[in-house]
């Protein structure tokens, strides 16, 4: 009981900078703060890597250009959804990694590397690799990410407001793109027609939920 | 132990005392199809067992095996240091004989990876 005082938001002295009721009125509520900022550093790894992987999966759909455009969306909105939680982490009183090796290891989800292995000048062995190989990553990488911020949802729900509008307006776009390859991978490996039920974005990754909060133009 | 002619085993499911699931303290018995993962059997007989990729990378999942024998065919994330630990992600594991899991183990892996200097546990644990 008096462990619980300690840590209520109303046992916050005027001017004591060394607390948060930020984070105190999560605790309150029965989530753990620092629990959910680590989880966060993790969901928002995952974002990083695949930024930088599908920069390399674009790359591959060579000839492809809708493929092409598509990915670009989703590999944006994906800087757009790091960009959009790092603040977050520092509010709850974390920061990224120093070591961007460590931030890698620690995302959430899996490397989406191109689908080929390396040949022996170091570039990639292109002669098998296939279009519905590449879209097949691409759409595993999403489906990882929608099961991830539906984690933080239920984390937050109900708790935490602000991480919880994060989570929902990243999960927004997560489900958009794999509606997006849903209907690319069924078209190209077993011409189907499995409409995504929209189309690209205006701008290139305009990540329409998840820039509503824009902290910065170039974001 | 013989197969069955459906290719279904029983896996028993032992929550901890100690976990923070709703389950908490039970023993759930789970007819798991040889092409289904533990948790996805969990989940749809109404027990919520933790994860979070379902490939076989976070580790959000982790359980340890008591008895049985499962496999990981599509794990992103699994080797033989976790195997022989004990350690299976019910989010990929596929029983291959009755088994038993005691599941909410994610520290203990976390743990045992940063001892063998691997991800995710180096880079959470790590000094
Ligand atoms: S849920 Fe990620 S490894 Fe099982
Ligand atoms: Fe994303
Ligand atoms: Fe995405």
């Amino acid at each position: 009981m008096s462990d619980e005082k300690e840590h209520a938001s109303s046992g916050v002295e005027p001017g004591d900078t060394s607390k948060r009721v930020g984070m105190e009125v999560i605790r309150e509520r029965g989530v753990d703060p620092e629990e959910l900022r680590e989880k966060l550093v993790d969901a928002i790894g995952a974002e990083f890597t695949t930024y930088y992987y599908y920069t390399n999966l674009r790359m591959h759909l060579a000839g492809e250009e809708d493929y092409k455009e598509i990915t670009e969306d989703a590999r944006l909105e994906d800087r757009a959804h790091f960009e959009l939680v790092v603040p977050r982490v520092y509010e709850l009183e974390g920061s990224l990694p120093n070591d961007i090796r460590e931030f890698a290891d620690r995302a959430s989800c899996p490397d989406a590397e191109v689908p080929t292995p390396m040949d022996d000048d170091g570039g990639f062995d292109t002669e098998d690799l296939e279009v519905e190989d590449i879209l097949e990553v691409l759409l595993e990488a999403e489906r990882c990410a929608i099961r991830t911020w539906s984690e933080i949802c239920d984390m937050t729900r109900g708790a935490d407001p602000r991480t919880y509008d994060m989570a929902q307006r990243i999960l927004n776009e997560e489900i958009d793109h794999e509606a997006w390859f849903i209907e690319l991978l069924s078209k190209e490996r077993d011409g189907e027609i499995n409409p995504a039920g929209h189309f690209a974005r205006g701008e290139p990754g305009d990540a329409p939920y998840s820039t509503n909060n824009r902290f910065n133009d170039s974001a | 132990m013989t197969r069955r002619a459906n290719a279904t085993w029983t896996v028993t499911v032992v929550v901890p005392d100690e976990s923070s699931l709703d389950a908490a303290g039970e023993t759930v018995e789970l007819e798991v199809a040889e092409h289904e993962t533990i948790l996805a059997a969990a989940r749809s007989a109404g027990v919520w067992l933790p994860a979070d990729c379902q490939q076989g990378w976070c580790i959000t999942c982790a359980a340890r095996l008591v008895e049985g024998d499962v496999v990981h065919p599509s794990a992103r994330r699994y080797d033989d240091g976790d195997r022989e630990a004990g350690f299976v992600l019910t989010c990929t594991a596929k029983p291959r004989a009755d088994t038993t899991v005691v599941v909410d183990q994610y520290d203990d892996l976390l743990e045992h990876r940063a001892d063998r200097g691997k991800p995710p546990g180096n880079a959470k644990l790590g000094d």
